[in-house]
């Protein structure tokens, strides 16, 4: 609906709202509509009220030292593990995700591609309890053997080295598990991205000679570029966020931060550290501390998510 | 112009806009015998050699995919693609390859998900795991005692809570997007997407200190229903809106032009002609929260015994109990574990199957 067509609208409507009902019934709905504005002001006002004296006891090393024994919490390595964790997952889950979608579009055909819609739908419903118990029973067991093996083919790269032998707990597996929960996810909006490219923009490829790739590159990418980075970025921001999946195949390790090591065990997630932390929280400043790392966790998503929003919304309408 | 159509009175004009709609036939890209012949080469020659290495070598098995089969397959596409249409289609043989690979990659993983869930959870599946408690219960009980009739209970307890809360809620964000249009539409959308963004974990922190940490709410089912209202509610406002949307003008304009006001309007006809939209987007809330173990960890605790009274006591839900199981070193107690991961995945799959018959039986574009 175009811009003038709402103002003629909104125009009628304040004529006919002369009625007292459709006055209660407007203020009503509006007051309503203002709900997620309340609750986005509340998380940040009241887990932002926590952390102040936090930040007042911990002072600035809160966010730049990695340890967690009292009197002293910082909470560095979990603010880099939830970072690294989602790169690896996006280096796993942007390639597959965009190869998923290319398939079900341009070389499916129509039947295979709607089942394929469907599963990759069934996907993102399974709860992430149940993508961590699998995890941590079946997939874990195999990403060692894979890690093994990665260690002793390309162990000269400093990101493959392992010196404890011990392979479970490692960022790369739980990286591996957040890959899988983001692929349905990145998918639904790069396969709706990539299948609003005009058919006319395709045919003219085609008709000029272009192959899938040439069309791909020149044509499909480049016009549906803002909607399959900001599919990427809502991607992101889940995998920043989620927690169970990763408690069950990454082990907590405050100090030393581990920074590159992918295959060696342990590494930080902050939405896992509240979980595991807050069962044995020893009292209300331990819980404090919690709520301050919720506080961070929320303003990263927060900004990961706005951006995405931004660049989905302004493509959109410039697809329009 | 005029003097083509007057030529052309015979053909169907009807056909047009379907014609358009069409993708070329392409004709010189016809698959011919010979094309055939070498697709199906390209794909036997490494399947075929992978299959002797698998069983007589002893390289490990996922280098053998990864250094062995992936390399042989694409350069034997490439072969097939530059054998058949030029070299400039070598690219596309990989794109292909790839493609393929990473939907082979996909369904793998869901087929392990789904047979894992649903063999292992099968051996704990009976009447008494369906319908008991876990009251009496150690890690250690074997298998035939004990159930998660309390987590089902619980379930439908705090997702009913969060349901009352958040589907109105949801729906009225959508009216004021769709039928009040107020100045603030772009804004209330622009926050509903930023919601949508909350992690499940923060919306249980922010529960916890609003609610339990000030004293006015237990641990209890209605704190863990909030948490989840907070997680469902983007998710209806957004589903409500787009269904909203799809409701004819006419219909308004209609409504008023017989004198009835804005209200009436809304609640008596736009929303019912909308309703199986509008019960859709429900059950996708549901089906976005029903899983989610975060906010119950915080919010919720857990309990052995079957809880009703949503206010007072701490409360077991599936998600809980599941993850209550995982990692004990009982055997019996990880078996508990795949069975209820068994039955929220059927609890899972019923709703995705209601959402995809509701919006196929509702109004289309």
């Amino acid at each position: 609906m175009s811009q003038t067509d709402t103002e003629t609208y909104r125009d009628l409507q304040s004529a006919a709202t002369s009625h007292r009902g459709d006055r209660v019934f407007n203020r009503t709905i509006t007051a309503a509509a203002f709900t997620a504005l309340v609750v986005l002001a509340g998380i940040t006002v009241f887990l932002g009220l926590q952390t102040i004296p936090v930040l007042q006891t911990q002072g600035l090393s809160f966010l730049t030292t990695s340890i967690w024994a009292p009197p002293d919490y910082g909470i560095w390595g979990m603010l880099y593990g939830s970072v690294l964790l989602s790169v690896i997952a996006l280096c796993i889950a942007v390639p597959a995700s965009l190869l998923l979608s290319v398939f079900m579009v341009f070389l499916a055909p129509k039947g295979v591609s709607k089942v394929l819609t469907n599963l990759v739908d069934l996907m993102a419903a399974i709860p992430s309890v149940i993508i961590g118990l699998w995890a941590f029973y079946i997939f874990d067991p195999v990403s060692q053997e894979w890690q093994q093996l990665l260690n002793q083919y390309l162990g000269w790269i400093p990101i493959f080295q392992n010196e404890s032998g011990n392979f479970s707990g490692t960022p790369f597996t739980a990286g591996f598990v957040l890959a899988i929960m983001m692929i349905p996810i990145v998918t639904s909006v790069t396969r709706e991205v990539l299948g609003r490219t005009p058919p006319e923009l395709i045919n003219a490829a085609e008709a000029l000679g272009c192959s899938l790739w040439t069309m791909l590159r020149y044509v499909a990418l480049p016009y549906g570029r803002g909607g399959l980075v900001g599919g990427v970025m809502l991607g992101l921001g889940r995998a920043l966020g989620e927690t169970i999946a990763v408690f069950f195949v990454l082990k907590i390790v405050f100090d030393p931060v581990n920074y590159y090591n992918i295959i060696e065990s342990g590494g930080g997630s902050v939405a896992t550290l509240i979980v595991s932390k807050f069962g044995e929280a020893s009292g209300p400043y331990e819980v404090q501390l919690l709520l301050a790392a919720g506080f961070f966790l929320f303003m990263m998503t927060l900004v990961v998510n706005v951006i995405a929003n931004l660049i989905v919304n302004r493509t959109g309408r410039l697809q329009k | 112009m005029s003097a083509t159509t007057s030529t052309t009175t015979t053909f169907d004009d009807s056909r047009l806009e379907e014609l358009a709609q069409q993708r070329p036939q392409a004709p010189w890209g016809r698959r011919t015998g010979s094309f055939r012949t070498i697709v199906f080469l390209a794909v036997l020659i490494p399947a075929a050699i992978i299959t002797v290495m698998w069983f007589y070598t002893e390289i490990p098995k996922p280098i053998l995919m990864i250094a062995v089969y992936l390399p042989l397959q694409l350069i034997a596409s490439m072969i097939a693609a530059i054998a058949v249409r030029g070299t400039k289609s070598a690219a596309d043989a990989i794109i292909i390859v790839l493609a393929i690979g990473a939907t082979i990659f996909s369904l793998v993983v869901l087929v392990s998900l789904l047979w894992s869930i649903i063999t292992k959870g099968l051996q704990a599946l009976s009447t008494a795991f369906l319908f008991q408690n876990n009251e009496y219960i150690s890690p250690s009980t074997p298998l035939g005692y004990g159930g998660v009739g309390h987590a089902v209970l619980g379930t439908v307890l705090i997702v009913s809570i969060s349901a009352l809360i958040a589907v109105p809620l949801g729906v009225m964000t959508a009216v004021y997007v769709t039928e009040v249009r107020g100045r603030a539409v772009p804004y209330v959308r622009f926050f509903v997407q930023a919601m949508s963004g909350v992690p499940s974990v923060v919306a249980g922190l922010f529960i916890l200190t609003v609610l339990i940490l000030s004293g006015v709410l237990n641990q209890s089912a209605f704190a863990a229903g909030l948490a989840y209202a907070i997680l469902m509610l983007p998710t209806v406002a957004r589903t409500a809106e787009e269904v909203l949307k799809l409701v004819p003008e006419d219909l308004r304009t209609g409504a008023l032009a017989l004198g009835s006001t804005r209200a009436r309007t809304v609640l008596r006809v736009v929303i019912p002609a909308a309703k199986t939209g509008i019960i859709t987007a429900a059950i996708l809330g549901v089906a976005r929260v029903v899983g989610e173990t975060a906010p119950l960890l915080l919010t919720a605790l857990k309990n052995d015994r079957t809880v009703l009274n949503p206010f007072s006591d701490p409360i077991s839900a599936l998600p809980t109990y599941i993850f209550d199981n995982v990692a004990q070193p009982y055997p019996d107690a990880v078996t508990r574990a795949w069975g209820a991961a068994l039955v929220l995945m059927i609890i899972v799959a019923v709703l995705f199957v209601l959402t995809r018959t509701l919006s196929a039986r509702g109004p289309r574009k």
